[in-house]
Formats: C-alpha cells, structure tokens, sequence
C-alpha cells in the first residue's frame, strides 16, 4: 500500500512538472511583457535594467527554475491586463468555482447514484424505462441549452430562483462563500443544476450497465445460492464491484467541471474561474493563462491522486497489479 | 446404501423448457429420481445433457430464458416447487447447499472470504457476531485452509484455484445443509489438486452424513464418490443405478457406451477406448421415439417411435426397449 501510495505521488508530481514546464514555454515564447511593463517612452537603460529584472537574459532552465521557485513561495507573476498577481486573480475566481462544483457533484450524487442502482436493479420496470429516457434527454441537451431552459421556467415564468450572479456572500476572510446565506443557495440552485445534467445522466447510464453486467456474473448467481438476501446481493455484492469506475467518473467530471465549466458560468453570469479564463484569453493575457493551465492541470490530478489512493480500499487486486 | 426409510429428495417429472424465439424448446424431459439420506447420488451424461439444468432448476436458479415448466421437487416432506421466493431463499445455502463448478469466478473478487462466510451463515443461522465469526474460521479449518485467521482476512485472488475451492465449498456447507448439490466441483482445476477435493468432499460427507448431487461427466469420478448414478441424456432420465451395477452391469446402451468411452485400464492392464458414434443431438433437435436411437447399435423400429418409458427393477431403472442382457460388458 505504501509502495503504491508513493508510486502515485510521485507520477502526479512528475506530470504537474511537465505541465508546468509546457506552461512556462507559452510564458516565455509567447508575447512581449517588455512591452507590457514598460512605457512606451521608456529608455534603453531602464530597458536592460528591466530585462535583468526578470532574468531574461539567463538561460531557459535557470529562468523555468526560477518560474517553479516563484511558484512554491506563492509569486505567480503578473497579469499583462490588469497588471495585478495572477494569484490574486485566481484566489478571488476559486471559491465561486469550486463551490458550484462541489453543489453540482452533490446533487449528481444525491439524484445519479439512487436513480442508477435503481435502473440497474429493475432495467425493465416501467419507472426504471421512463429514467432512462429522461436521461437520454440529459446526455444529449447541451449545458447552455439546460441553462437557458431553466431559466426560462424557473425565472421567467415562475420566478422562483435567480437568473444570474451568486446572491449575498459571506466573507471568511480567506474565502467567500455563498454556502450560508438562502440567496446563495438560491442562486446556486440553477447553475449547479445545469452542471448536473449531464454528469446525473452518465452516472445512471454508467451504474446500470455496470450493474446489469456484474447481476450476471457467477459470482452474484452464487451469492443467491446461498440465500443473501436480495438486498444484500444488490447493495452490497453487486455495488462493491461496480464502484471503481463510478468514482473514477465522478472525480473526472468534478475536476471537468472545476476547470472548464466556461458556457454554465456565462450563461448565469457566475463570477468564477471560468469567466476569468474566457477573459484572458480574449485580452491575450498569457501569464494568468499559463498559470490557469498548471491549476487545471493540478486540479485533475490532486482529483486523480485521491481516486487512485480510495482504489485499494475497494478493490484489492489493484495492489496485485501494481506488483 | 440403500435403505427403506423415505426419500430424502424426490424429484419427479422434473421438465425445464427454454423459449427460444417464442418457440417451446424442451431442455429437461420429465426427469424424475430420488436421493436418500446420506447417499450420494452421482449424476451423470456428456456437455448438455442437463445435468446442470438439473441442479439448478432444484434450487429455483434457472437463468432466464430457461424455465421449470412442470414436475416436483419435494426435500423432506416439503415441496420445493410451490415454495414463495422468500422461503425458496432460506432453503437455498441453509438446507440445500450449492458447490458451484469455477472457483475463480464464484467467489466475489472484492469481498473478504471471512465476510462471505459470515454473510452466508447469518443469513440462516441466527447466530451472534462473535459465534458466527467462530463458525465462519471453523469452516475454514475443516476444509483444509492452514491459518483460518489469516485467511479470514484475505481476498479471492490471493488464494489458489484449489483454495479458492475449498472455500466455495465452506460456503455450501457452512450453514449445515441436509444436501449438497456439486456441480462439477473438480472440472476446472489440476488433476493433482482434482484428488484432493474429491477426498475433502467425501470426507466433509462421511463426517456429516450430508446427501450429495455429485454432477460430473466425469466417470472417473463417480467410481470413487457415488453410491447410485443418474446417467443423463438429452434431457431424460436414460438409467439410474447403483454404482456397481452401472459399471458391471449397465442396462442401457449408452450407459455402456459412455463407460467405454472411458480410458480405462481393463484387467489385462492395456488401455481400451471406443467411441460411441455421432454427437448427442442439440436442444430442440432430439429425435422421435427413444433420443439415443440413431446411436444406437440395438435400436429398432419401436426405439424410433415412442418414448421409453423408464422400467424400474429392483434398485434399478432404466429407459430403454432393448436393455443388455446380464453379462459383462
């Protein structure tokens, strides 16, 4: 266990540094911070003053070693558009971001994983057909079309919830949240929703085919011919065995929904990392880019990281075949 | 073996049917034998003969399509066939337990063997955690696993094939059945390790005096563990008798012919084999009249056209117009 623990530290750590490295290349090729950073009257002196500074005159590796040693103390460097830390940037954006994602996996959970078993253990009731043709309509809607649609119903026409921003945060001085408030929550509501569409509709699809498959297996046809209780074959000898690719997906799409979650966070006008990506992007603004691209890439693989060590403790072969 | 006391399990007319593109295909043909308290009664017959049909259709674990169409099953006085699926369930691992035929895809991958155990023995003893935990290690310890403790904790795909099948056995027995249904228990492992679960088996019988369903098509196997034998094919009933008489004496041809398809040595020490001719007919394509006829070298006009019905003599029975006559084969 702890051999397999520090194989997968130690890949995650080997990967963000490739990312980093293939982020720092778009730093460094890409655009002029000169240009950026000096007035346009500046002088020749004041230009190689500059450029000492930031070290552009050393070699690639001492300049991307710098890069990592700027990040470990926590300097991501400057955004070219506002000229304010990128850290700052992003410290700002996170909290609205990650708390969508997390609302919108608990409501995948909540709703997916009942809904899937359900499908998996009757795939011929007549509520078990009625879920899955709902949920083809989740796979295949778009998340911009969701959103607007429920906006259209919820508030358009009923005026329930609001169409748009986080309602009144709570600010904790490291974090803003909108978690405690009833506004927030129901500004949460929609967009979190529509997050969940897709990821709600791929569970239940994912959990039945799974469950149909292991309900056949010798092993669950043995389990019967020892007298489990049907409850028990299902939720528990059947479930156990489907579980590792559940939550392979479902730290897949929380991280998918961390980093790309750009067309739901436009259309409810949610102010969180999305938006910001989309922003720099159209102002050109590589160094927020470049240290978006690390997040991300830190994102999926903290996620992934954390899936990999909860393998053991489902499934045991994984450490067999790790040897 | 045999004695006069009833029954233990009386099947009769026992007929299974698959429906195959809405069509009636028959699988098992009104199957009917009976197993005595203590006995083991070995059944027998080529792949798809029904033998397995047999022992699952017993216990109500058909897989659909196949279904149970007709005939009794009645285990001490009780009928199995009219049995709710509740009360099906408190019989299937607590009075009739099944030893299934691939230890490497019965035992459930993720789960401990000692959680299985316990699962199993709860779900018909009511025992406390403490005791059912003693019960589960004993278990272990009388099919042969060294450590019970340190097995108790380990998964499937640390053990090996033989193993493995040492627990699925354990789970059959461990709720203390009045009998075993083994389907095939050695087929998918070495021979080496065959002979030891056979003897495991035929000791956990002789100590428990538990009655046995032994499916094999294996003949090899019924010598050393059968006391009666049900030979199978194409879904009937072709003989049943004592193990004895079956091999010295068989009545039908095909029992003959299977025993000779046996490699055997005979008493001069050299090696016999002979092959009965043609293939066993598929579901749904059994000929009229007797289903062993157009293999069989005594068949006449009246095998091809009615059914045989099964003429019992004294431990005997067997389902042929033409029996052989009592000499040696």
């Amino acid at each position: 266990m702890l051999n397999y623990a520090a194989s997968r530290i130690v890949q995650t750590i080997i990967v963000l540094l490739v990312i980093s490295f293939i982020a720092f290349l778009l730093v460094a090729n890409i655009g002029d911070p000169l240009a950026a950073l000096l007035s346009a009257d500046a002088t020749v002196n004041e230009r190689l003053e500059l450029i000492a500074k930031l070290g552009l005159d050393q070699p690639l590796w001492t300049r991307f070693l710098h890069f990592i040693g700027n990040m470990l103390q926590g300097d991501f460097g400057f955004s070219y558009r506002t000229q304010d830390p990128v850290a700052n940037l992003i410290a700002e954006r996170l909290p609205a971001t990650v708390e969508l994602a997390f609302v919108s996996l608990l409501i995948t959970i909540v709703v997916g994983v009942p809904a899937g078993i359900y499908c998996g253990v009757n795939p011929n009731s007549l509520f078990g057909r009625f879920i899955m043709l709902i949920s083809t309509a989740g796979i295949t809607l778009p998340n911009f079309v969701v959103g607007i649609l429920l906006i259209a119903v919820f508030s358009v026409q009923l005026g329930l919830l609001p169409s748009f921003g986080r309602g009144t945060v709570v600010d904790l001085g490291f974090w803003k949240t909108g978690l405690l408030t009833v506004s927030g929550w129901r500004a949460i509501f929609l967009p979190a929703a529509t997050l969940s569409t897709f990821q709600v509709a791929f569970i239940i699809r994912m959990l039945r085919t799974q469950l149909m498959e292991v309900g056949q297996s010798e092993h669950i046809r043995f389990a019967r011919a020892r007298g489990l209780s049907e409850a028990r074959i299902w939720y528990v000898y059947a479930i156990k065995n489907t579980l590792l690719p559940v939550i392979t997906m479902l730290g897949l799409q929380l991280g998918n929904i961390i980093a790309f979650s750009v067309v739901t966070e436009n259309v409810f006008a949610w102010p969180g990392l999305g938006s910001l990506f989309l922003q720099s992007i159209q102002g050109a603004d590589i160094p927020v880019i470049a240290i978006y691209l690390i997040f991300v890439g830190l994102v999926f693989m903290v996620i992934n990281l954390i899936v990999e060590l909860l393998y053991p403790l489902i499934d045991a072969r994984v450490l067999r075949r790790q040897s | 073996m045999i004695n006069a006391t009833a029954p233990l399990l009386d099947v009769r007319d026992l007929t299974v049917t698959i429906n195959r593109d809405g069509r009636l295909v028959t699988a098992l043909d009104k199957v009917s034998f009976f197993v005595n308290p203590g006995e083991v009664l070995g059944i027998v017959g080529e792949s798809g003969a029904g033998k397995s049909i047999t022992g699952a259709a017993i216990i109500d674990l058909l897989v659909p399509p196949l279904k149970r169409t007709g005939g009794t099953i009645t285990l001490a006085g009780t009928r199995l066939d009219q049995l709710s699926p509740k009360a099906m369930r408190s019989v299937r691992g607590g009075r009739i337990g099944f030893v299934f035929q691939d230890p490497m895809t019965s035992l459930n991958p993720v789960i401990t063997i000692g959680q299985q155990l316990c699962d199993t023995i709860q779900a018909h003893l009511k025992l406390g955690g403490s005791q059912t935990r003693k019960r589960a290690l004993d278990w272990l310890d009388r099919v042969g696993l060294p450590n019970p403790d340190v097995q108790f904790k380990r998964f499937p795909h640390q053990l090996s094939g033989g193993m493995r099948q040492r627990v699925v056995i354990a789970l059959a027995l461990c709720a203390d059945p009045v009998l075993v249904i083994a389907d095939e228990p050695t087929t998918a492992l070495d021979v080496s390790v065959q002979a030891h679960i056979l003897e495991l088996l035929r000791d956990l019988h002789r100590e428990s005096n538990v009655s046995m369903m032994l499916i094999t098509h294996d003949l090899g196997v019924i010598a050393k563990m059968a006391d009666r034998v049900a030979v199978l094919y194409a879904g009937r009933v072709a003989e049943i008798s004592p193990v004895g008489e079956l091999f010295n004496t068989p009545k039908h041809p095909y029992t003959r012919g299977l025993i000779r398809a046996t490699p055997m040595p005979s008493a001069t020490g050299e090696m016999r084999l002979d092959q009965i001719p043609g293939a066993m007919p598929g579901l749904g394509a059994v000929p009229p009249g007797c289903a062993f006829n157009p293999r069989c070298f005594r068949a006449q006009g009246d095998c091809r056209a009615t059914i045989p019905p099964l003429y019992h003599e004294k431990s005997s029975a067997f389902s042929c117009f033409h029996p052989l006559e009592r000499v040696t084969a």
